[in-house]
């Protein structure tokens, strides 16, 4: 069952769904993008502070917009660390309530468990994130309204949710991933989509093309969106699930989804321009050229920690 | 430990007429459960709770409103505002045989199921499984779809098992025959290691993978009649003891009913060992679950129907093709 599903996404990376445009009226070609890295060396040391340090950097204005807050939780292993850490999406909740947020709400479909409250257990986030079910929605249990054109699909289903939020923040962990190089706020886009109409796996983003997907939810929700990217313990290796904790001690922030990821990348010594679905989007839907990424906070080279790749992506090491 | 639920005598445990009264007061205007209180009806939640409430009005009304989502290509769709052919199709043919419906509509319903197959069986991939392409599957079986175009899974499959041998009762044809051998084979062939089943990926890069305990639950209703699953009600035991998920004991002692177990039940034996008022603690229990599962409706369906006297039965696969209410 799962052989399909690789080689679907394999395929996908000879692809896009983007036609074919001359690079220069693409509409970031030429353009710079901030993205704000700060140091968080761990989960306890003055996250709020370091969250809204980066927050400030990137200009973000949330007065008075519905706020969705989208977290990784895809699976649990108490011997790894899978998932975006509570205390990122608690403090996350705070900061955007006190900057002036209508209203901040959590919502993530797992892509592998139909139960997603056990699953919000056994992360914490149930137990240490205050009135959790009061904020929470399962976005694979969601009602849905429909989108025309994702990839090659007439049309494509969403929940209610996401359509209606002002701004969706991309609260991603920071991983290795094993079909598409690295995992950050573009691909932590997966859990937006239904299980409920595209089952568990979300095996429809598959035959689409891993790549492909990743692309079109950026295109599709990237505009309202925010990333925070959860770096202070990584993974590397076999990731998203099977590999081991690596610590990055950082959180990386912006409004450009791509220009983030790139950012990580470079962080984690993987060259964003080897990485398929981060090429595809380049200059459409962001910017991933560091020399178009107006980095604020912290400088990269001194953060830049190797994260183990995976032979297969052991091409996309940064020179 | 028993309280009457109903006018006509019928005795039910606390566990399940709370579970009753919390789908009662979830129904929706049109027949059908959204997935919480409040939402839109879908398929899976009304589904469900239309087998707990089997030989009862709550459940005409939900069937009544399966029934009219039924597409012209014999399957079932995904919601009212969702047209997407559904796994959930299984549950409704499940339903349809339960009710002794066997018309045409059913029969439709079974030829779908029948036809319908994982991507992965599509005659590119075994094509490019026979030349070394695609490695680690068997394409000689054929395992179900969440929806069409995707590749097969352990849980649409359990649930396309079940209805097609109830449907063999009366409709034994030689190409559901193969259906069932091969979507048995596949069960057996993604099982994980450590005895269980997962979403249906026994290994991901060489490296095994973890069963779940919902998924192995699933497997096991679905491969009700086999005999050689050794090790598997020994994990499906310690899973039910372990998870924190109520939708995943609920699948848990289905399973094990079906296979003619007692299951343990976790919330009784914590409360047993606690020392304390048995009736006040599982009244505590039974409180703190529904909370736990924040007015799921799918998930408290699940839960009636795992319940000793709930309508479990109307997944059992081996003698009678009848649902039987409760009572």
């Amino acid at each position: 069952m799962a052989a399909a599903a690789s080689v679907a996404g394999v395929a996908g990376f000879r692809g896009g769904s983007a036609n074919r445009v001359k690079p220069e009226s693409l509409p970031y070609a030429g353009k710079t993008v901030p993205v704000a890295v700060v140091k968080a060396d761990s989960y306890s040391q003055d996250l709020e502070n370091r969250m809204r340090e980066g927050i400030r950097e990137c200009g973000l204005d949330v007065r008075g917009k519905t706020v969705l807050l989208k977290p990784n939780f895809v699976e649990f292993d108490p011997k790894t660390c899978i998932n975006t850490d509570v205390a990122v999406v608690a403090t996350a909740l705070e900061v955007f309530r006190s900057l002036g947020a209508a209203d901040v709400r959590i919502g993530e479909g797992p892509g592998h468990r139909r139960d997603t409250y056990a699953m919000a257990e056994l992360t914490r986030y149930r137990t240490e994130i205050p009135k959790f079910d009061a904020v929470f929605t399962d976005l694979n249990r969601d009602d849905v309204s429909s989108i025309k054109q994702f990839a090659d699909r007439p049309e494509f289903f969403f929940p209610n949710s996401v359509m209606r939020a002002d701004l969706i923040v991309s609260l991603a962990k920071m991983k290795t991933h094993h079909w598409a190089g690295a995992t950050l706020s573009m691909k932590n886009y997966f859990g937006l989509v239904p299980g409920s109409i595209y089952g568990w796996p979300k095996n429809e983003l598959h035959y689409i093309g891993i790549p492909t997907s990743i692309v079109e939810l950026t295109r599709v929700f990237g505009p309202k969106s925010f990333a925070i990217v959860d770096g202070i313990v990584g993974m590397e290796g076999n990731g998203p699930i099977q590999g081991t904790p690596k610590k990055a001690g950082v959180m990386v922030m912006g409004s450009n989804l791509p220009a983030v990821d790139a950012t990580c990348c470079r962080i984690m010594g993987i060259d964003p321009l080897k990485v398929g679905y981060l090429q595809t989007a380049a200059d459409r839907y962001g910017v991933i050229e560091e020399s178009r990424i107006e980095q604020r906070g912290e400088r990269i080279a001194p953060l830049r920690t190797d994260f183990q790749l995976i032979k297969e992506y052991s091409q996309l090491r940064l020179a | 430990m028993v309280s009457k639920v109903s006018a006509d005598g019928t005795f039910v445990s606390p566990y399940l007429k709370t579970r009753l009264d919390a789908l009662r007061a979830a129904q929706n205007a049109d027949g059908g459960w959204g997935y919480f209180p409040g939402k839109e009806s879908w398929l899976e939640p009304t589904a469900y709770a239309a087998m707990a409430f089997a030989g009862e009005p709550e459940g005409e009304r939900a069937w009544k409103l399966l029934s009219s989502w039924q597409l012209a290509d014999g399957s079932w769709q995904t919601s009212g505002k969702v047209p997407i052919s559904s796994w959930g199709t299984s549950l409704c043919v499940t339903i349809a045989i339960g009710r002794n419906e066997w018309n045409d509509p059913t029969r439709k319903g079974v030829q779908w199921l029948v036809q319908s197959a994982g991507e992965e069986s599509a005659w590119f991939q075994v094509v490019a499984t026979k030349i070394g392409l695609i490695k680690g599957r068997n394409v000689a079986l054929k395992s179900w779809p969440w929806k069409p175009g995707n590749s097969g899974w352990v849980e649409p499959t359990a649930h396309a098992l079940v209805a097609l041998k109830k449907a063999s009762v009366k409709w034994p044809g030689a190409d559901l025959r193969e259906r069932v051998r091969m979507g048995e084979g596949e069960l057996a062939d993604v099982r994980s290691s450590d005895g269980g089943w997962n979403y249906g990926s026994p290994a991901a890069l060489g490296v095994d993978l973890p069963s779940y305990p919902e998924t192995t639950a699933l497997a096991l209703v679905g491969l009700q009649e086999k005999k050689d699953l050794g090790g598997a009600f020994e994990l499906a035991s310690k899973m039910m003891l372990d998870t924190p998920s109520p939708l995943a004991r609920a699948w848990l002692k289905i399973a094990m009913r079906l296979h003619g177990m007692n299951p343990p039940d976790a919330d009784d034996a914590a409360s047993k060992e606690s020392g304390k008022n048995l009736d006040k603690e599982l009244g505590k229990e039974l409180s703190k679950e529904l909370g736990k599962a924040k007015g799921d409706a799918m998930v408290t369906a699940v839960e009636a129907l795992s319940a000793v006297e709930g309508n479990w039965s109307s997944m059992r696969t081996a003698e009678s093709s009848s649902t039987g209410a409760r009572g």
